[in-house]
C-alpha cells in the first residue's frame, strides 16, 4: 500500500465523555483516517486566533477496530493544551491532528504474549487500546494489567475494565482507598511486580506507560526480576505533558 | 530519587521524525557509535528543550539532534541507523 506523507488534518469533535474529574475522552470525526495500531499516538496542534500554535502528543484510546478515533486526556493545571482538551472542548469544535505515529510502543494480537500491561495514572490510555483490540478480536492471549492510581475515582474506564474477559486485573491505590479495599495500597515495587506478572521464564511482553519516574521504577524492577530488556516497551509522559 | 526524571522516550518524537525522514523511524534499530549497543529509536532517551535531543539508552551518548526552524529542520545524526523505507 502506498504510504501517504504525514500531514496535519482538521478533525471535528463528535462527543466528549467525562472519565474522571480530571480527564475526558474526546471522540473525533476524522476524514480519511488511515487506521492505527494499538499503542500509537497522534500529535495534536492547536492554533490561537493570533496564530500562536501549541503542539502535544496524545495516546489513542480506541481500538483499531472501533468505528471512531478516541483520545483520553488528563488536565494538567499548568498545561498549555490539556486545559482546553480536557476542559473547554465541545462537540463540533475543530482542531488539527497528525498521525497515527509511533511503531515501537504497539501491540497486535499476532505479537502474542503473555501480555503484561503496567500503567501509572493516565498511562492506562494506550494500554486500554491494546485491551480493546484484544477484546475486539476475541483473542485469548494471556493478559495481566497492573494499574496504579491515586484513588479509585482517578481510574479511567472503570466499568469497562470490570467487564473485560480473562484479564488478570490488579489495582494499587497510592493516596486514598475505599473502605474494605483489598487491592494494593502502595507504589509499585519489585515485590508487587513479582506477584502480578508472569515470571521471566514465561517471557512476557511488557508495556509500561506513565510519568517518567513511575516508568523508571517499573522498568528497573522488571529487569531486576530477570525480564529481558528488549521485551519491555516503555512510554514516558514526562513530569508533565502539558 | 535525587532529581526529577526529565526525559521521555524516542517514541514521543515519532511525528517529527516521520515528517523529517518521510518514514516511520521509531521501530528502527540504531547502533551506538560509543557503546556499540543496538536499540530501537523509540527506546532512546528524548530530551526536549529549544531543540530535541535523542541519546543512547545505555550510555547516554548523542544519537540525534533536531532543531525546528521557521523554514527548515536542521538534523544531526550519530551512530548507525538501519532504515527500512517502504516503497510505493
Amino acid at each position: 500500500m502506498p504510504r501517504a506523507p504525514i500531514r496535519w488534518r482538521t478533525v471535528t469533535v463528535s462527543e466528549v465523555v467525562e472519565e474522571t474529574p480530571q480527564a475526558r475522552t474526546i471522540v473525533l470525526d476524522v476524514p480519511e483516517w488511515p487506521g492505527h495500531e494499538a499503542g500509537q499516538h497522534v500529535d495534536v496542534r492547536l492554533t490561537a486566533e493570533d496564530g500562536y500554535q501549541a503542539q502535544r502528543s496524545y495516546s489513542i484510546a480506541s481500538a483499531p477496530e472501533d468505528p471512531e478515533l478516541a483520545l483520553t486526556i488528563e488536565r494538567l493545571e499548568d498545561g498549555e493544551v490539556s486545559p482546553y482538551l480536557a476542559g473547554e472542548v465541545r462537540a463540533g469544535d475543530e482542531f488539527e491532528i497528525r498521525g497515527p505515529v509511533g511503531g515501537h510502543f504497539t501491540w497486535r494480537v499476532r505479537d502474542g504474549g503473555p501480555l503484561l500491561l503496567i500503567a501509572g495514572g493516565s498511562g492506562l490510555v494506550p494500554l486500554m487500546a491494546m485491551l480493546r483490540h484484544r477484546a475486539a478480536l476475541g483473542s485469548d492471549v494471556e493478559a495481566h494489567l497492573l494499574l496504579s492510581a491515586r484513588s479509585l475515582e482517578d481510574v479511567f474506564y472503570r466499568e469497562e475494565l470490570a467487564g473485560l474477559q480473562h484479564v488478570a486485573m490488579h489495582y494499587t491505590l497510592t493516596r486514598s482507598r475505599p473502605e474494605g479495599w483489598t487491592g494494593y495500597d502502595r507504589r509499585v515495587d519489585v515485590e508487587m511486580l513479582a506477584e502480578v506478572g508472569p515470571p521471566p521464564s514465561e517471557d512476557p511482553l511488557a508495556f509500561v506507560c506513565g510519568p517518567t519516574a513511575f516508568v523508571e521504577q517499573v522498568a528497573d524492577g522488571l529487569v531486576a526480576l530477570g525480564h529481558a530488556a528488549e521485551r519491555i516497551h516503555t512510554e514516558r509522559f514526562g513530569p508533565t505533558g502539558g | 530519587m535525587t532529581e526529577p526524571a526529565l526525559w521521555l522516550d524516542g517514541n514521543a518524537l515519532a511525528g517529527l521524525l516521520e515528517e523529517t525522514f518521510g518514514a516511520e523511524m521509531t521501530a528502527m534499530l540504531r547502533r551506538c557509535q560509543s557503546c556499540g549497543e543496538r536499540h530501537p529509536v523509540g527506546a532512546h532517551r528524548l530530551y526536549r528543550g529549544a531543540g530535541d535531543v535523542l541519546r543512547c539508552p545505555n550510555c547516554g551518548d548523542l544519537a540525534l539532534r533536531i532543531a525546528v526552524l521557521p523554514d527548515r529542520h536542521v538534523v544531526e545524526v550519530r551512530g548507525t541507523w538501519r532504515l527500512a523505507v517502504p516503497r510505493d
